[in-house]
Protein backbone atom coordinates (compact mmCIF):
# COMPACT_ATOMS: atom_id res chain seq x y z
CA UNK A 1 0.00 0.00 0.00
CA UNK A 2 1.24 3.25 -1.03
CA UNK A 3 1.28 6.16 1.94
CA UNK A 4 -1.14 8.16 -0.11
CA UNK A 5 -3.73 4.89 -0.14
CA UNK A 6 -2.80 4.78 3.91
CA UNK A 7 -3.61 7.86 4.64
CA UNK A 8 -6.84 7.95 2.87
CA UNK A 9 -7.85 4.69 4.03
CA UNK A 10 -7.40 5.66 7.83
CA UNK A 11 -8.85 9.37 6.79
CA UNK A 12 -12.08 7.71 5.48
CA UNK A 13 -12.38 5.41 8.18
CA UNK A 14 -11.80 7.28 11.36
CA UNK A 15 -12.30 11.06 9.89
CA UNK A 16 -15.43 11.00 7.93
CA UNK A 17 -16.13 14.55 8.61
CA UNK A 18 -12.41 15.65 7.34
CA UNK A 19 -12.81 13.05 3.92
CA UNK A 20 -14.56 15.81 1.53
CA UNK A 21 -11.91 17.96 2.20
CA UNK A 22 -8.73 15.74 1.78
CA UNK A 23 -10.16 14.24 -1.43
CA UNK A 24 -10.45 17.78 -3.14
CA UNK A 25 -6.84 18.68 -2.57
CA UNK A 26 -6.55 15.42 -4.13
CA UNK A 27 -8.55 15.73 -6.97
CA UNK A 28 -6.89 19.33 -7.57
CA UNK A 29 -3.40 17.80 -8.42
CA UNK A 30 -3.64 13.96 -7.92
CA UNK A 31 0.12 13.27 -8.58
CA UNK A 32 1.66 16.45 -6.81
CA UNK A 33 -0.64 15.18 -3.60
CA UNK A 34 0.67 11.78 -3.91
CA UNK A 35 4.14 12.47 -4.19
CA UNK A 36 3.86 14.96 -1.11
CA UNK A 37 2.17 12.02 1.06
CA UNK A 38 5.34 9.93 0.00
CA UNK A 39 8.39 12.71 0.94
CA UNK A 40 6.22 14.62 3.88
CA UNK A 41 4.61 11.84 5.66
CA UNK A 42 7.00 9.22 4.75
CA UNK A 43 9.10 11.45 6.59
CA UNK A 44 6.67 11.90 9.65
CA UNK A 45 6.76 7.81 9.60
CA UNK A 46 11.11 7.97 9.64
CA UNK A 47 10.34 10.58 12.58
CA UNK A 48 7.86 9.30 14.91
CA UNK A 49 7.57 5.24 13.70
CA UNK A 50 5.01 3.44 13.97
CA UNK A 51 1.91 4.97 14.28
CA UNK A 52 2.71 8.02 12.53
CA UNK A 53 -0.35 8.20 10.39
CA UNK A 54 -2.55 8.18 13.11
CA UNK A 55 -0.88 10.99 15.26
CA UNK A 56 -0.64 13.45 12.20
CA UNK A 57 -3.99 12.78 10.66
CA UNK A 58 -5.64 13.37 14.33
CA UNK A 59 -3.19 16.20 14.69
CA UNK A 60 -4.73 17.33 11.23
CA UNK A 61 -7.86 16.70 11.79
CA UNK A 62 -7.98 18.87 15.52
CA UNK A 63 -6.29 21.49 13.96
CA UNK A 64 -8.39 21.81 11.06
CA UNK A 65 -11.17 21.62 13.92
CA UNK A 66 -10.18 24.45 15.67
CA UNK A 67 -9.12 26.56 12.68
CA UNK A 68 -12.96 26.13 11.56
CA UNK A 69 -14.23 26.91 14.99
CA UNK A 70 -12.56 30.11 15.12
CA UNK A 71 -13.19 31.33 12.14
CA UNK A 72 -16.79 30.61 13.22
CA UNK A 73 -16.64 32.57 15.92
CA UNK A 74 -14.36 35.68 14.17
CA UNK A 75 -17.84 35.21 11.65
CA UNK A 76 -19.96 36.10 14.58
CA UNK A 77 -17.30 38.53 16.45
CA UNK A 78 -15.87 40.59 13.66
CA UNK A 79 -12.31 40.16 15.60
CA UNK A 80 -9.48 37.75 15.97
CA UNK A 81 -9.87 35.83 18.96
CA UNK A 82 -6.51 37.10 20.48
CA UNK A 83 -4.75 40.46 20.75
CA UNK A 84 -2.17 39.35 23.40
CA UNK A 85 1.35 37.97 21.57
CA UNK A 86 2.52 37.24 25.46
CA UNK A 87 -0.93 35.29 26.11
CA UNK A 88 -0.57 33.25 23.11
CA UNK A 89 3.51 32.43 23.59
CA UNK A 90 1.98 31.22 27.18
CA UNK A 91 -0.84 28.73 25.78
CA UNK A 92 0.87 27.97 22.61
CA UNK A 93 4.12 28.37 21.69
CA UNK A 94 5.72 27.30 24.77
CA UNK A 95 3.27 24.34 25.84
CA UNK A 96 4.71 21.29 24.61
CA UNK A 97 1.61 19.27 24.49
CA UNK A 98 -0.39 21.91 22.55
CA UNK A 99 2.28 22.53 20.02
CA UNK A 100 3.50 19.39 19.36
CA UNK A 101 0.04 18.37 18.28
CA UNK A 102 -0.61 21.85 16.15
CA UNK A 103 3.16 22.13 14.16
CA UNK A 104 2.30 18.26 13.42
CA UNK A 105 -1.39 18.99 11.97
CA UNK A 106 0.13 22.18 10.03
CA UNK A 107 2.27 20.08 8.71
CA UNK A 108 0.23 17.93 6.88
CA UNK A 109 -2.19 21.31 5.77
CA UNK A 110 0.78 21.63 3.31
CA UNK A 111 -1.14 18.80 0.72
CA UNK A 112 -4.08 18.23 2.49
CA UNK A 113 -5.93 21.29 2.22
CA UNK A 114 -6.53 22.50 -1.38
CA UNK A 115 -5.20 26.10 -1.00
CA UNK A 116 -2.04 25.19 0.77
CA UNK A 117 -1.09 22.32 -2.17
CA UNK A 118 -1.58 25.77 -4.44
CA UNK A 119 0.97 27.38 -2.42
CA UNK A 120 3.21 24.28 -1.98
CA UNK A 121 3.32 24.13 -6.23
CA UNK A 122 3.82 27.93 -6.48
CA UNK A 123 6.89 27.84 -3.95
CA UNK A 124 8.38 24.98 -5.58
CA UNK A 125 7.84 26.17 -8.91
CA UNK A 126 8.90 30.08 -8.12
CA UNK A 127 11.36 29.93 -5.63
CA UNK A 128 12.52 27.06 -4.99
CA UNK A 129 13.74 26.02 -8.41
CA UNK A 130 15.33 29.28 -9.31
CA UNK A 131 17.44 28.81 -6.02
CA UNK A 132 20.92 29.65 -6.76
CA UNK A 133 23.13 26.08 -6.36
CA UNK A 134 24.64 26.42 -2.82
CA UNK A 135 21.85 28.40 -1.68
CA UNK A 136 22.26 29.46 1.97
CA UNK A 137 19.20 29.98 3.21
CA UNK A 138 17.44 31.19 6.62
CA UNK A 139 14.01 30.02 7.71
CA UNK A 140 12.08 32.03 10.21
CA UNK A 141 9.31 30.57 12.23
CA UNK A 142 10.07 26.93 10.51
CA UNK A 143 7.80 25.57 12.71
CA UNK A 144 7.84 21.70 11.68
CA UNK A 145 10.41 22.41 9.30
CA UNK A 146 8.90 21.57 6.21
CA UNK A 147 9.24 24.14 3.97
CA UNK A 148 12.94 24.57 4.11
CA UNK A 149 13.22 21.19 4.52
CA UNK A 150 11.14 20.67 0.98
CA UNK A 151 13.73 23.38 -0.43
CA UNK A 152 16.88 21.72 0.77
CA UNK A 153 15.66 18.21 -0.86
CA UNK A 154 15.44 19.59 -3.75
CA UNK A 155 18.63 21.70 -3.89
CA UNK A 156 21.43 19.06 -2.59
CA UNK A 157 24.05 22.12 -2.39
CA UNK A 158 22.06 24.41 -0.04
CA UNK A 159 22.16 24.69 3.49
CA UNK A 160 19.56 26.46 6.19
CA UNK A 161 19.34 28.04 9.70
CA UNK A 162 16.55 27.74 11.25
CA UNK A 163 15.04 30.45 14.08
CA UNK A 164 11.59 29.60 15.92
CA UNK A 165 10.16 30.77 19.45
CA UNK A 166 8.91 27.22 20.10
CA UNK A 167 11.20 24.42 21.81
CA UNK A 168 8.70 22.03 20.22
CA UNK A 169 9.18 23.51 17.18
CA UNK A 170 13.32 23.04 17.13
CA UNK A 171 12.65 19.21 18.19
CA UNK A 172 10.18 18.55 15.63
CA UNK A 173 12.49 20.39 12.81
CA UNK A 174 15.74 18.43 14.12
CA UNK A 175 13.62 15.17 14.27
CA UNK A 176 12.35 15.64 10.70
CA UNK A 177 15.72 16.59 9.00
CA UNK A 178 17.42 13.72 10.65
CA UNK A 179 14.20 11.39 9.08
CA UNK A 180 14.94 13.38 5.48
CA UNK A 181 18.54 12.74 5.51
CA UNK A 182 19.11 16.57 6.17
CA UNK A 183 20.31 17.03 9.09
CA UNK A 184 23.92 18.13 8.34
CA UNK A 185 22.16 20.90 6.17
CA UNK A 186 19.87 22.12 8.58
CA UNK A 187 20.48 23.92 11.49
CA UNK A 188 17.53 25.32 13.99
CA UNK A 189 18.10 27.47 16.85
CA UNK A 190 15.11 28.81 19.62
CA UNK A 191 15.12 32.38 18.86
CA UNK A 192 13.12 35.31 18.56
CA UNK A 193 12.84 35.94 14.84
CA UNK A 194 12.43 39.30 15.64
CA UNK A 195 15.77 39.71 16.91
CA UNK A 196 17.66 38.15 14.25
CA UNK A 197 20.62 40.84 13.40
CA UNK A 198 20.58 42.35 9.81
CA UNK A 199 23.84 40.09 8.61
CA UNK A 200 22.63 40.75 4.81
CA UNK A 201 24.51 37.27 3.52
CA UNK A 202 21.27 35.16 3.31
CA UNK A 203 20.76 34.08 -0.65
CA UNK A 204 17.30 33.52 0.45
CA UNK A 205 14.30 33.44 3.28
CA UNK A 206 11.69 31.68 3.90
CA UNK A 207 9.04 32.43 6.37
CA UNK A 208 5.13 31.13 6.27
CA UNK A 209 2.79 32.54 8.48
CA UNK A 210 4.88 34.24 10.96
CA UNK A 211 3.39 37.72 10.11
CA UNK A 212 0.25 37.19 10.69
CA UNK A 213 1.06 36.29 14.77
CA UNK A 214 2.59 39.21 15.25
CA UNK A 215 1.61 42.78 17.35
CA UNK A 216 4.34 44.25 14.70
CA UNK A 217 4.17 43.03 11.17
CA UNK A 218 6.17 45.88 10.07
CA UNK A 219 9.05 44.54 11.69
CA UNK A 220 9.29 41.23 10.53
CA UNK A 221 9.24 42.69 7.05
CA UNK A 222 12.47 44.32 8.44
CA UNK A 223 14.09 41.31 9.47
CA UNK A 224 13.58 39.37 6.57
CA UNK A 225 15.16 42.57 4.25
CA UNK A 226 18.14 42.70 6.83
CA UNK A 227 18.87 39.18 6.87
CA UNK A 228 19.31 38.93 2.82
CA UNK A 229 22.18 39.96 0.81
CA UNK A 230 21.20 42.41 -2.11
CA UNK A 231 19.13 40.95 -4.70
CA UNK A 232 18.49 37.62 -2.05
CA UNK A 233 15.34 36.08 -2.12
CA UNK A 234 12.40 35.62 -0.33
CA UNK A 235 9.41 33.73 -0.34
CA UNK A 236 6.56 34.97 2.55
CA UNK A 237 3.10 33.43 3.75
CA UNK A 238 0.43 35.35 5.76
CA UNK A 239 -2.95 34.64 6.51
CA UNK A 240 -6.00 36.84 5.82
CA UNK A 241 -9.36 37.12 7.38
CA UNK A 242 -8.36 33.87 8.59
CA UNK A 243 -9.06 33.08 12.31
CA UNK A 244 -6.75 30.99 14.85
CA UNK A 245 -6.31 31.11 18.14
CA UNK A 246 -2.85 32.81 17.72
CA UNK A 247 -3.52 34.97 14.90
CA UNK A 248 -3.53 38.14 16.20
CA UNK A 249 -3.08 41.03 13.22
CA UNK A 250 -5.95 40.66 10.83
CA UNK A 251 -4.81 41.72 7.39
CA UNK A 252 -7.88 42.23 5.16
CA UNK A 253 -6.20 42.83 1.82
CA UNK A 254 -3.74 41.45 -0.29
CA UNK A 255 -1.89 45.23 -0.76
CA UNK A 256 -1.69 45.13 3.03
CA UNK A 257 1.67 42.88 2.63
CA UNK A 258 2.28 44.14 -0.56
CA UNK A 259 3.00 47.86 1.34
CA UNK A 260 4.69 46.13 4.29
CA UNK A 261 6.98 44.20 1.97
CA UNK A 262 7.96 47.44 -0.36
CA UNK A 263 8.40 49.79 2.64
CA UNK A 264 11.00 47.73 4.35
CA UNK A 265 13.07 47.58 0.95
CA UNK A 266 11.80 44.35 -0.62
CA UNK A 267 10.19 44.15 -4.58
CA UNK A 268 7.73 42.10 -5.28
CA UNK A 269 8.04 39.79 -7.73
CA UNK A 270 5.14 37.66 -7.68
CA UNK A 271 2.24 36.85 -5.46
CA UNK A 272 -0.35 34.09 -4.94
CA UNK A 273 -3.59 34.70 -2.70
CA UNK A 274 -5.83 31.25 -2.50
CA UNK A 275 -8.29 30.53 -0.20
CA UNK A 276 -10.41 27.42 0.22
CA UNK A 277 -12.51 25.47 -1.76
CA UNK A 278 -15.84 26.06 0.20
CA UNK A 279 -16.58 28.70 3.42
CA UNK A 280 -19.07 28.41 6.22
CA UNK A 281 -22.54 29.34 5.09
CA UNK A 282 -23.32 33.20 4.68
CA UNK A 283 -19.44 33.54 5.33
CA UNK A 284 -18.32 37.40 5.34
CA UNK A 285 -14.82 36.70 5.52
CA UNK A 286 -12.87 34.40 2.42
CA UNK A 287 -10.12 32.77 5.21
CA UNK A 288 -7.51 33.19 2.44
CA UNK A 289 -3.26 32.62 2.55
CA UNK A 290 -1.05 34.54 0.24
CA UNK A 291 2.45 34.36 -0.54
CA UNK A 292 4.79 36.58 -2.25
CA UNK A 293 8.11 36.23 -3.66
CA UNK A 294 10.38 39.17 -2.94
CA UNK A 295 13.85 40.71 -3.67
CA UNK A 296 15.60 42.81 -1.78
CA UNK A 297 15.90 46.08 -3.40
CA UNK A 298 19.57 47.09 -4.48
CA UNK A 299 18.20 50.30 -5.63
CA UNK A 300 15.60 52.66 -4.94
CA UNK A 301 13.11 50.92 -6.52
CA UNK A 302 14.40 47.74 -7.96
CA UNK B 1 -29.23 5.19 29.37
CA UNK B 2 -31.88 4.45 30.71
CA UNK B 3 -33.33 7.65 30.74
CA UNK B 4 -34.64 10.06 29.11
CA UNK B 5 -32.34 12.16 26.83
CA UNK B 6 -33.69 15.72 26.21
CA UNK B 7 -30.55 16.83 24.21
CA UNK B 8 -31.19 14.27 21.79
CA UNK B 9 -35.07 14.96 20.80
CA UNK B 10 -34.15 18.89 20.64
CA UNK B 11 -31.44 18.01 18.77
CA UNK B 12 -32.64 16.57 15.43
CA UNK B 13 -34.42 19.90 14.72
CA UNK B 14 -31.04 21.58 14.31
CA UNK B 15 -29.88 18.81 12.38
CA UNK B 16 -32.59 19.18 9.72
CA UNK B 17 -31.84 22.74 9.52
CA UNK B 18 -28.09 22.39 9.07
CA UNK B 19 -28.57 19.65 6.60
CA UNK B 20 -31.20 21.09 4.64
CA UNK B 21 -32.94 17.91 5.01
CA UNK B 22 -36.81 17.41 6.60
CA UNK B 23 -36.36 13.92 6.92
CA UNK B 24 -33.53 13.54 8.60
CA UNK B 25 -33.72 11.55 11.80
CA UNK B 26 -30.73 10.87 14.27
CA UNK B 27 -29.65 8.45 16.81
CA UNK B 28 -27.23 8.01 19.53
CA UNK B 29 -25.34 6.05 16.87
CA UNK B 30 -25.25 8.31 14.13
CA UNK B 31 -22.59 9.55 12.38
CA UNK B 32 -20.92 11.76 10.07
CA UNK B 33 -20.56 8.65 7.31
CA UNK B 34 -24.79 8.25 7.84
CA UNK B 35 -25.51 12.16 7.37
CA UNK B 36 -25.11 13.41 3.51
CA UNK B 37 -22.98 16.95 4.46
CA UNK B 38 -22.47 16.17 7.44
CA UNK B 39 -18.30 17.97 7.08
CA UNK B 40 -15.55 19.39 8.52
CA UNK B 41 -17.58 23.13 8.10
CA UNK B 42 -20.77 22.22 8.84
CA UNK B 43 -19.66 20.27 11.67
CA UNK B 44 -18.67 23.86 12.97
CA UNK B 45 -21.94 24.97 11.27
CA UNK B 46 -23.88 23.11 13.22
CA UNK B 47 -22.07 23.30 16.60
CA UNK B 48 -23.04 26.89 16.74
CA UNK B 49 -26.13 26.21 16.53
CA UNK B 50 -26.56 23.99 19.18
CA UNK B 51 -24.14 26.90 21.32
CA UNK B 52 -26.93 29.22 20.37
CA UNK B 53 -29.85 26.77 21.46
CA UNK B 54 -28.86 25.54 24.20
CA UNK B 55 -26.76 28.62 25.83
CA UNK B 56 -23.70 26.59 26.17
CA UNK B 57 -20.07 27.67 24.59
CA UNK B 58 -17.99 24.52 23.30
CA UNK B 59 -14.50 23.97 23.50
CA UNK B 60 -12.96 23.61 20.25
CA UNK B 61 -11.00 19.93 21.37
CA UNK B 62 -14.39 19.04 22.72
CA UNK B 63 -15.70 19.94 18.91
CA UNK B 64 -13.02 18.09 16.81
CA UNK B 65 -13.09 14.72 18.82
CA UNK B 66 -16.46 13.97 19.20
CA UNK B 67 -17.36 10.64 17.22
CA UNK B 68 -21.47 10.29 16.93
CA UNK B 69 -24.65 11.84 17.73
CA UNK B 70 -24.70 10.42 21.14
CA UNK B 71 -21.02 11.76 22.33
CA UNK B 72 -22.44 15.07 21.42
CA UNK B 73 -25.62 14.78 23.27
CA UNK B 74 -23.88 13.58 26.20
CA UNK B 75 -21.50 16.68 25.96
CA UNK B 76 -24.50 19.09 25.43
CA UNK B 77 -26.13 17.36 28.96
CA UNK B 78 -23.00 17.93 30.94
CA UNK B 79 -22.57 21.55 29.35
CA UNK B 80 -25.84 22.59 30.23
CA UNK B 81 -25.97 20.94 33.91
CA UNK B 82 -22.43 22.80 34.60
C1 LIG C 1 1.51 28.66 11.96
S1 LIG C 1 3.11 28.15 12.49
C2 LIG C 1 3.95 28.19 10.93
C3 LIG C 1 4.91 27.05 10.75
C4 LIG C 1 5.49 26.91 9.34
N1 LIG C 1 6.28 28.07 8.96
C5 LIG C 1 4.37 26.74 8.32
O1 LIG C 1 4.14 27.66 7.55
O2 LIG C 1 3.74 25.70 8.30
C6 LIG C 1 3.71 29.57 13.32
C7 LIG C 1 5.12 29.38 13.90
O3 LIG C 1 5.63 30.66 14.27
C8 LIG C 1 6.44 30.47 15.43
N2 LIG C 1 6.65 31.79 16.03
C9 LIG C 1 5.74 32.60 16.62
N3 LIG C 1 6.31 33.74 17.00
C10 LIG C 1 7.61 33.68 16.64
C11 LIG C 1 8.72 34.58 16.76
N4 LIG C 1 8.57 35.77 17.31
N5 LIG C 1 9.90 34.18 16.27
C12 LIG C 1 10.06 32.96 15.71
N6 LIG C 1 9.05 32.07 15.57
C13 LIG C 1 7.84 32.43 16.03
C14 LIG C 1 5.64 29.49 16.23
O4 LIG C 1 6.42 28.90 17.25
C15 LIG C 1 5.21 28.51 15.12
O5 LIG C 1 6.18 27.52 14.95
Amino acid sequence: MTVAAELLAYVKARHPRSWRGVEEARALDTARFDAYAELLLGWAIRALGDGAIARTVDAFVHFTSDVNLAQGRYEADGRYESSSYREVYEAVYADRATMDDYLWGVYLTNFLWVHHLEISAFYEARFVARLPERARLVELAPGHGGWGLLALHRRPGATLAGFDISPSSIDIARSLARAAGLADRASYELRDALTLPAAGDADACICNFLVEHLETPARLFEVIAGALAPGGRAFVSGALTAAQVDHIHEFRRESELVLLAEQAGLRVLETLSVGPARTLPGARHLPRSMSLLLQRRTREHW
Amino acid sequence: MGRAMPALDELAPLFRQVFDDDELTVTRATTAADVEGWDSLTHVTLMLAIEKRFKIRFKSSQVASLKDVGELADLIDALTRS
